[in-house]
């Protein structure tokens, strides 16, 4: 037993906050909220150069070939940065649903572009009214000939207006299919709108989309158990996140309370302060811990039915409850735009909502351990 | 990075758990003590611990030069909760605190006395720390240790010492020199819990053992018998709390009540349909099944820290206890909140649901934020030595 990583994985965080550090300054993150592209190109690029853009796509295909170990390592420092960036959409979930069932010709013809940076694909999955699982998906996919014609509406597709492809979940006879879609195609309008994070969302409205059955991704029917199986490891990088975010809010509010004087002594002196922040590392240490065991166990292929959702949960909580008692200790100035805390207090609640909420994630985990 | 034991570890493991099963007697493992069980407090326990001893899992981790077997201290941990799982005795206080502290500090002679007799589980200590002046603040001990001739003469009070009705030696902290600073005017004592002038008295608790008072007239203790370094006391008492925190709180009494809880949440009914189908009994579950697992966590972040060896995992173990004994507490009441009404029949009564285990263990687990540094304590202590805040009080 022990949580020493090695030395490649060192270096692999280090490389990572280092170029995070210079090209993702709180300035850069500030000029990226509610651009409706969302991410800086040179940031972007930098990060394809470092190959840390297609870190979880096999070598074969152009990428890192690494595990979620090193993968979890990079996110906590995504986390740590608030690095706008589409790598989540892309490089895990539309690369991970393309890795598992995707056909060869799919994965030759996207996963390199992925990998490189140069193609940015994204899910479209919620939409208004439905719920996080299976039932939620109800845009209509029907078939005509040998292809499925998309009627229905998209919301929180995140990064759409930029994706060369959207990974559509919609219900046809056989059950969930998930199809590549151009958002090109003739049918298919995006409307961005402004989200808490800043990172951008986009409605999509789909008016008889064709799609050839050719662009499914896996055999038909299967999209769902597909989504849920990439989505279970994507959350461990979540929580990951989560926990970056969380590390790097405490850190500069402890730094405060050293600094910042009220009645004759810096406020970290204060025991009711002092206690607060002492939780909220303890917390953090341990989501931590529980993220790793969930990206551990997914790199070992063993079971994260259970720790997956357990570690997103508890880390997603325990960002959204640490920002929000760091907002309380900056005081006045937290609600201010000039300072940051605020920028990782609304990170935190969207975090929390999105890709599974904690309802979700709290059935996950139930049904996990109560029903046989 | 792995989160398993190692082969050898996960061995040690399996032959724990099967040598328990085989030696399993209700008499001596006993899940309604909760906390109190790792005592061994009677002549049957005392005799499992003997048997503990002829295994050699006593003091594995010390050197060989001592009887031990200079073994990782993991392999100490793996027992330990093993024993707690099974609410059996713990190789405890002797093993721990006492024998740890003889050997970085004490004299020969203290430890040819003790460091035997503790490995061949002959020997039952009582660690006596608090007072009424000195709970939370420890240092603030005021049982004074006069010099006489030839040794000391120790006049004033303990509380809470746990173990006082049963043991045969008492390891005391007291005050050799009044003139010198709070932390460096103590020093350690051991003396025979049979000494004229020692008088116990009973404390019962709202759990389920009793707990004691100490009252020291004019009793007597050889010069050899003070501990190490006259003055060291504190430095020796806080190093060993470090070191032993997770010996005293163990995981595996609360991964216990959690699978209790589940198992329950499984199988009951209200108004005929099954608790486990209520939305909000749902969450809760969810919630304390993910809590248990970031204990486990914080657990092993200590552990791993205890192995790199270096400076005692003060902040892990800090973090460790204080998430870990609220978790316990809180595992305990939402299980009352889930069985109802009959949650509140008292322990032991066939009416009660699983017998009243969570009724019995909602009582006994209200000591857990408070014994062996309180909550508010590990929180200054994370917030000084892992946040490098200000001194606060």
């Amino acid at each position: 037993m022990d949580l020493e990583f090695t030395e490649e994985q060192e270096a692999i965080r280090d490389m990572t906050h280092a170029l995070l550090e210079e090209h993702s300054s709180v300035e850069v993150v500030r000029i990226a909220e509610n651009d409706p592209r969302g991410y800086p190109d040179s940031l972007w690029k930098q990060m394809a150069e470092a190959g840390l853009v297609g870190i979880l796509v096999p070598e074969e295909y152009g990428g890192g070939g690494l595990t979620m170990i090193d993968a979890a390592l990079v996110y906590e420092e995504i986390g740590r940065a608030m690095a706008p960036v589409p790598h989540f959409v892309s490089g895990v979930m539309s690369a991970g649903l393309l890795l598992e069932a995707g056909s060869e010709e799919q994965k030759q013809s996207w996963l390199p572009k992925i990998a490189s940076g140069e193609a940015i694909l994204t899910p479209a999955w919620l939409e208004p009214g439905g719920g996080y699982g299976e039932a939620g998906i109800q845009l209509e996919a029907k078939r005509d000939g040998d292809a499925y014609v998309l009627s229905g509406t998209k919301l929180h597709v995140n990064y759409g207006g930029v994706a060369e492809r959207l990974v559509t979940l919609a219900r046809s006879d056989e059950g969930v299919e998930l199809l590549l879609v151009d958002p090109d195609s003739p049918g298919v309008t995006l409307t961005h709108y402004l989200s808490q994070s800043g990172e951008p969302h986009f409605r999509v409205d789909f008016d008889g989309v064709r799609v050839p059955e050719s662009e499914r991704i896996g055999a038909a029917g299967s999209g769902w158990n597909t989504y849920d199986t990439v989505m279970h490891r994507g959350i461990i990088l979540l929580a990951a996140q989560a926990i970056g975010g969380a590390a790097r809010c405490l850190e500069e509010t402890v730094e405060y309370t050293k600094v910042r004087i009220q009645f004759d002594k810096p406020l970290g002196a204060f025991q009711a302060l002092a206690h607060y922040m002492a939780d909220a590392s303890t917390r953090i240490d341990g989501g931590r811990v529980l993220a790793h065991e969930a990206a551990w166990n997914a790199a070992e292929g063993r079971s994260i039915a259970r720790l997956a959702p357990m570690a997103k949960l508890f880390a997603c909580n325990t960002y959204q409850q640490s920002t929000r008692m760091c907002a309380q200790v900056w005081g006045g100035v937290a609600f201010t735009i000039e300072y940051d805390v605020q920028m990782f207090f609304r990170r935190a609640k969207e975090m929390q909502l999105s890709w599974w909420d904690t309802p979700y994630l709290e059935e996950l985990v139930a049904a996990d351990v109560l029903d046989d | 990075m792995d989160f398993d034991f190692s082969p050898e570890e996960q061995k040690f493991a399996e032959d724990v758990e099967q040598w328990l099963v085989d030696n399993h007697d209700p008499v001596v493992m006993d899940h309604h003590r909760e906390n109190f069980s790792q005592l061994s407090d009677t002549p049957e326990r005392r005799a499992f611990m003997k048997k503990l001893a002829k295994q050699g899992w006593l003091g594995m981790s010390w050197p060989k030069e001592y009887g031990g077997q200079e073994i990782e201290g993991v392999y100490e941990f793996i027992l330990t909760e093993a024993l707690a799982r099974h609410a059996a005795p713990q190789i405890g206080k002797g093993v721990g605190i006492i024998g740890k502290t003889l050997i970085r500090h004490g004299s020969e002679k203290l430890k040819k006395e003790f460091l035997p007799q503790i490995l061949n589980a002959e020997v039952e200590f009582a660690v006596g720390y608090s007072e009424p002046q000195a709970g939370s603040d420890a240092a603030n001990m005021q049982l004074k240790a006069e010099p006489v001739e030839g040794g000391w003469l120790l006049n004033g009070q303990k509380m809470w010492t746990t173990s006082a009705h049963f043991a045969d030696w008492y390891w005391v902290g007291a005050r050799t020199d009044p003139d010198k600073s709070k932390h460096a005017g103590l020093s350690l004592f051991l003396i025979p819990m049979d000494h004229p002038g020692l008088e116990v008295q009973s404390l019962p608790t709202v759990g389920k053992d009793t707990t004691n008072q100490v009252f020291f007239e004019d009793v007597f203790v050889p010069s050899d018998y003070l501990v190490g370094e006259r003055g060291k006391g504190f430095q020796y008492i806080s190093e060993a709390l470090d070191l032993e925190r997770f010996t005293m709180f163990t995981l595996s009494p609360i991964t216990n009540r959690t699978q209790v809880l589940v198992d329950y949440t499984k199988t009951a009914t209200r108004d005929e349909k099954p608790i486990g189908e209520e939305p909000d009994t749902r969450r809760l579950v969810a919630n304390i099944v993910t809590d248990t697992a970031v204990a486990k966590a914080l657990s092993t972040r200590f552990l791993c820290a205890a192995k790199q060896g270096g400076k005692p995992p003060t902040v892990q173990s800090s973090q460790y206890k204080l998430f870990t004994t609220s978790l316990s507490q809180r595992v305990c009441d939402e299980a009352l909140d889930i069985t109802g009404a009959a949650g509140t029949i008292r322990e032991g009564q066939e009416m009660a649901p699983l017998l009243g285990r969570f009724e019995g263990a909602y009582r006994a687990t209200m000591n857990e934020t408070v014994g062996g540094g309180s909550s508010e304590i590990q929180k200054n202590i994370i917030a000084r030595r892992h946040l490098g805040l200000p001194k606060n009080f």
